[in-house]
């Protein structure tokens, strides 16, 4: 947004305080330097040169602190638009100042470049299995993406493509998966059920090479790397010729879908990003308006759901999810307390903000252990690897998995 | 800006995190819902009564301001500091204390958020009845302080009435106990009732007992559409007159429906003068009685059509009119003052009508919602902040509507408070004697005048 927007997009906000009641950070905190309305009085101070919006430490911390959950923006009864602000106001930080080394090491320097990323994980894995964690463990540095990471794989999604995909000339639907990095390098599990579960229901699949979708890129405010990557994946993705592209990770799902308004400006990339929103469906929904075949093999435990921020607000998606699960059988469904709120993951907010993301998951585990379920399910792996990060941390016994994987459990595949 | 030791000696009573004296956060306890500015020195989050206590010691002792903080959703300026001085924010003192399901009460600090009380009331039948449109976030008391009201205000009356006692900190720092709280006898002279709607400036609650309400296993929702403003005023005059009383009995204006068509498209009469939202709860055996009351009521005030939900759908779908207000009014200008005035229900009519006809008179924009029920209207004048005249005329429209409000035997606010808004407008409600005397007791708590100064009272 231009200045001149911008401070009349903020004006909107007639400080109802409605994102009280649905802000993560302001509910563990009770500052109001830590909600929307705090966040936007600020930012339009800064914008009316009240305060100085560029060097503020204290206003750009709170300005970061923000999940971009986008739940007072669907809470907001004047419709303020906060994530977008937020994103803006980063961006012209980034900008301005370049991207905080951290930052640009681990999003430039990997989640820009595939085959970094795949050298990552296999360097990962090597320090989980060798012994180095242990030992790093116990120096106590690097305590926060240490207990972040997953369990890492030992071959990616992209790695065992050879022997997941079947030819399938006759099938009735043809599909692209919109394979995600995290999911690619890190949950490797949950890419191949995609895929089984997909071929199981007469779809072929492709899985076209990508880059990926810039939700850090975005995240971060690094517009012009965010930009790059989202040229690059729509050109690539409108040269197929599907009838869907599926994906299985709420984040890069929503994120395809904000191309359109990324390239508002760019006539070509607009036309092209419309096309993708078009054609993009989460596999749950997809599924369900396949009329899909239920799993026979029966699964007898409790589940419960987390809806990812990036799926219930950004997709639209949290019935679909629900109805799959229910649908499973053996399975009895619990919903959980405020299941719609963030669970404090955010991509990679809990390394860079390790004290109120705890705070948040914290009281996501508490809604969990409430329900009595031993299965926590979810659709995205950025909320996957923050609730298996709650579960070792509060030493609670219970699985995470993705949709996708118990749905693939019950066709037995 | 407050001196180290000071700040010191404040982190000595509330421990050193419930203490804000950054200038870039302090930036954002400088307003509440309303349009009035109001920086603080300092801002803290006492957890217990005795913090309180302390901090008022502090604040006498050192002659400092004292502005008592909730949510900060008033919308009559009540929860800035104009003047300056310490926020003392209660948000973080918010346990719920008790629940008693026989005697239908609960015990909670000041803190606790509306909704919260809902929530825990709803598992035994119950509910906490004030329900403002802030239920959401706004705290218990705030609710106290500005005695706060809501859509089921009609039937069930406002926060006073469903306070039974309370714990409250007067300034000289001392902690007095009223009401239930104080004894379960009535031979007492009992304050929770004087002190509801005090707007703080007598000082702070820290505990209020409040008393819970069944809730009622029928409800009918109804909408009627008429062609005169004034006709529906009439209709929610003759409807109590009836002996009937609805929880709910809201008017929207033509402006408000023609908004609330255009941004939610929910296929309302853009045609039509008024609609009346009404809901009706009870045992199922009072309910047939008063629907067909309700109905006759429609008819004889001329409505031109009516429409009864038939199920939780179509309760929900008739709703979302009303619900759908605030947004929709924000899509035709960029500024709102939402006023809050009361007139006798008999003169609903005639002050529905004025208003419209002040609105064509200035050429401005004003969208009619009304808790027509107990007189209460929320006349939201629409304008753009940015040119300048529009603002003086829209302040000039504001001082009419009070004029008018009380001309028609009404008065300046139905729960939103006086505070910073209204405060000049008090010498026009009230007698000089009435005012006076108010001030007597207000001395009698406050004799330095430094709880909440410059609101209520001019």
């Amino acid at each position: 947004m231009k200045h001149m927007e911008l401070v009349e997009t903020i004006m909107k906000c007639n400080r109802c305080a409605a994102c009280h009641d649905v802000c993560p950070t302001y509910k563990i905190s009770g500052d109001e330097f830590s909600v929307a309305r705090g966040r936007l009085r600020l930012l339009r101070m800064g914008l009316e040169n009240q305060i100085n919006l560029d060097a503020e430490p204290e206003l750009e911390r709170f300005v970061n602190e923000c999940l971009l959950c986008k739940a007072c923006e669907v809470n907001c009864p004047s419709n303020v638009p906060t994530t977008q602000i937020i994103s803006d106001i980063r961006a012209r930080h980034t900008a301005k100042k370049g991207l905080p080394l951290p930052k640009r090491f681990l999003y430039r320097g990997f989640f820009s470049n595939p085959r970094r990323l795949n050298l990552a994980r296999k360097l990962a894995r090597l320090y989980q299995k060798s012994g180095a964690q242990w030992l790093i463990k116990q120096a106590g540095i690097m305590k926060e993406s240490n207990n972040l990471m997953p369990d890492m794989p030992n071959f990616s999604v992209r790695d065992n493509l050879p022997f997941v995909l079947n030819e399938m000339p006759e099938a009735k639907h043809k599909v692209a998966y919109f394979l995600g990095c995290s999911i690619n390098q890190f949950f490797s599990n949950v890419g191949i059920a995609t895929i089984k579960v997909l071929q199981a229901n007469d779809c072929a699949v492709i899985v076209p090479e990508l880059h990926c979708c810039g939700a850090p890129h975005q995240s971060a405010g690094d517009l012009e790397e965010y930009k790059r990557l989202a040229r690059y994946n729509l050109d690539k993705l409108s040269e197929l010729d599907v009838e869907a592209i599926i994906v299985d990770c709420a984040t890069c799902g929503a994120i395809l879908k904000e191309y359109v308004e990324l390239f508002e400006e760019e006539t070509e990339y607009r036309e092209k990003a419309v096309k993708i929103k078009n054609l993009l469906a989460d596999i749950s929904s997809y599924l369900l308006q396949l009329g899909y075949s239920h799993g026979e093999k029966e699964i007898a435990c409790t589940v419960t759901y987390h809806d990812p921020c990036h799926s219930v607000r950004g997709l639209k998606v949290s019935d679909a999810s629900r109805e799959i699960l229910k649908n499973i059988p053996g399975i009895s469904f619990v919903e959980m307390r405020e299941a719609d709120m963030c669970c404090g993951g955010a991509g990679s907010y809990g390394i860079f903000h390790p004290d109120i993301s705890r705070k948040i998951l914290q009281r996501k585990m508490n809604n969990y252990q409430g329900t009595g379920a031993s299965i926590l399910v979810t659709t995205c792996p950025a909320c996957m690897m923050q609730l298996k990060y709650g579960m070792r941390t509060y030493d609670i016994s219970g699985q995470v998995k993705h949709l996708v994987e118990i749905l693939a459990e019950s066709y037995g595949i | 800006m407050l001196n180290k030791s000071l700040v010191n000696s404040l982190k000595q009573i509330v421990g050193s995190e419930n203490v804000v004296t950054g200038r870039i956060p302090l930036f954002t306890y400088s307003y509440d819902a309303s349009l009035f500015p109001g920086r603080p020195d300092v801002v803290v989050f006492p957890t217990t009564t005795e913090m309180v206590c302390a901090l008022f010691h502090f604040a006498a002792e050192q002659g400092l301001n004292v502005t008592p903080r909730g949510a900060g959703t008033c919308l009559s300026g009540g929860a800035v500091a104009s003047e300056g001085g310490i926020v003392i924010s209660m948000n973080k003192m918010n346990r719920i204390i008790d629940i008693n399901q026989v005697n239908r009460t609960i015990l909670v600090e000041a803190g606790v958020i509306n909704k919260s009380i809902q929530a825990a009331a709803e598992p035994f039948g119950l509910m906490f009845a004030p329900d403002p449109a802030s239920l959401n976030v706004s705290t218990i008391g705030g609710n106290i302080a500005e005695n706060a009201g809501g859509i089921r205000g009609v039937k069930y009356g406002c926060t006073k009435d469903h306070v039974l006692g309370l714990e409250v900190v007067i300034p000289s720092g001392e902690v007095v106990k009223t009401g239930q709280l104080l004894s379960i006898s009535d031979a007492q002279i009992d304050l929770s009732y004087f002190l509801c709607g005090s707007e703080g400036t007598l000082g702070i609650v820290t505990k209020a007992l409040l008393a819970l309400t069944p809730i009622n296993p029928e409800v009918v929702t109804m909408t009627a559409v008429f062609n005169d403003l004034g006709d529906a005023g009439d209709c929610v005059a003759d409807i109590i007159a009836r002996g009937v009383t609805p929880t709910t009995m809201e008017i929207m204006d033509n402006t408000l429906i023609k908004a609330v068509e255009d941004y939610a498209k929910l296929g309302l009469p853009k045609d039509a003068e008024a609609l009346l939202l009404l809901e009706v709860d009870g045992f199922s055996s009072e309910l047939k009685t008063q629907v067909p009351s309700i109905i006759e009521a429609f008819q004889k005030n001329r409505a031109k059509n009516y429409s009864i939900a038939g199920n939780e759908q179509e309760r929900q779908a008739l709703w979302k009119a009303r619900r759908s207000a605030n947004g929709a009014l924000g899509k035709l200008k960029p500024s709102m003052v939402v006023q809050d005035v009361v007139v006798p229900r008999d003169r609903l009519a005639a002050m529905l009508r004025n208003v419209s006809a002040l609105a064509k008179k200035y050429g401005i924009i004003i969208a009619q919602l009304a808790h027509a029920g107990d007189g209460n209207l929320h006349p939201h004048l629409l304008y753009d902040h940015r040119v300048p005249q529009e603002a003086e005329v829209i302040e000039h429209v504001c001082d009419e509507i009070f004029k008018e409000a009380l001309a028609q035997g009404g008065t300046l606010s139905g729960e939103h408070g006086i505070g910073l808004e209204k405060v000049k407008y008090m010498p026009l409600a009230f007698s000089q004697e009435s005012i006076s005397y108010m001030k007597q007791l207000k001395n009698a708590f406050d004799p330095e005048s430094h709880f909440n100064p410059g609101k209520l009272l001019p």
